[in-house]
């Protein structure tokens, strides 16, 4: 009888990443916002743009979300239940905001008062931050040294690309990636690393810009994204194609129920999601089994 | 104090490096590392690749990988 089940699950899955799944995985992989571009140039096109908003990428999230996005995050490391020893990373989280998140909610003094948690077990603690660009890398570390961080031994950065990370497989209690995944090329090959980089019970968390479906409110969304956001790009970063982009890649970006069926095909399992503010975030997650 | 923090930093660099070649693999291969002190790189001997480490960030993305030319330049490398 379980047999039957497993069976049955497992040809349903196939059927439907035969059909659904590869035109529109293909069409992500060769839309850069509402352009069309080549596969192999879609890389380059975003590196470029994070590259020109890299100094200005903190600042224009607590513009572009009213500083929303900081909560947001909150929510993320929440879910997450860091505990002390932990080895987690962080993809595509060039200037470390998830990651100083998780490293002080494992270091903070009512944490540890509540756990118990001993000094080796703190000290064992690695947060990994990954991304592929080096100059969101570089203003992550910068605010690593402000913070007095820039020796800790407990931050990691290193750059690295999400379709074929440096991590060795089973390596990883947790893996996060936050408004990065709508960035690569190939989802599902950053899905697969994911899932090999996870140890078993390990999990997985995506905090993505997702879709609204509430009838007025999208209205008000679409025009706040399409007419303000570009102008704001302009005005405080001095670069309105690469925020033009941005909120473009939000549109092309699978939405809610179809990521989470991407997550199970890549192999996790409890996929979930929570949608925030209506669906303009979304907070995908899994557990490797 | 000061004296236990000096010789902490001093042995970061090596700690860090340390650390960097027990957990990175080659993204390509997903095989171990070797590091290499001068130039500072991170070898994937399976497939005779060297990957920089700049500013003490290691850069293991496929595409800056340099492909040691030969077996001399390996263990130059090294």
């Amino acid at each position: 009888m379980a047999l039957r089940l497993i069976s049955r699950r497992f040809g349903s899955r196939i059927l439907s990443y035969r059909s659904s799944s590869v035109a529109s995985l293909h069409s992500h992989a060769t839309s850069f916002g509402f352009q069309e571009v080549k596969e192999e140039d879609k890389s380059k096109l975003v590196g470029n743009v994070f590259t020109n908003v890299a100094s200005s990428y903190d600042i224009m999230n607590d513009v572009m979300s009213g500083g929303l996005h900081r909560l947001w995050k909150e929510r993320l490391v929440g879910k997450l239940s860091p505990f002390a020893g932990m080895k987690h990373l962080d993809v595509a989280g060039g200037t470390g905001d998830v990651a100083f998140r998780i490293f002080d909610a494992v270091n903070s003094v009512k944490h540890r008062a509540l756990r118990k948690v001993d000094e080796e077990s703190l000290e064992e603690t690695q947060i990994y931050v990954c991304d592929i660009n080096p100059n969101m890398l570089n203003v992550g570390k910068q605010r690593a040294a402000e913070r007095g961080l820039r020796d800790n031994k407990s931050l990691v950065w290193v750059e690295g690309d999400a379709e074929a990370l440096s991590f060795d497989d089973h390596s990883m209690d947790g893996y996060t990636i936050a408004f990065g995944i709508r960035n690569v090329t190939h989802i599902e090959k950053a899905l697969s690393e994911a899932y090999r980089v996870l140890k078993r019970g390990g999990r997985f968390l995506c905090l993505e810009l997702s879709h609204v479906d509430i009838p007025v409110f999208k209205d008000v969304y679409d025009l706040y994204s399409f007419k303000v956001i570009p102008n704001l790009g302009e005005l405080i970063a001095g670069d309105r194609d690469s925020y033009q982009y941005l909120v473009e890649s939000v549109r092309r970006f699978p939405p809610q129920e179809k990521f989470a069926t991407m997550i199970a095909d890549a192999g996790f399992e409890k996929v979930e999601y929570e949608n925030l503010v209506g669906g303009v975030v979304a907070i995908h997650s899994a557990i490797k089994l | 104090m000061v004296r236990i923090s000096r010789v902490m930093l001093k042995n970061a660099g090596h700690a860090i490096d340390k650390t960097l070649s027990e957990i990175l693999v080659c993204p390509l291969s997903k095989q171990p590392l070797r590091v290499c002190e001068m130039p500072k790189a991170l070898v994937s001997d399976t497939i005779g690749v060297s990957f920089p480490i700049k500013d003490g960030i290691p850069c293991l993305v496929p595409k800056d990988g340099k492909i040691l030319e030969e077996v001399g330049d390996a263990s130059k490398a090294s």
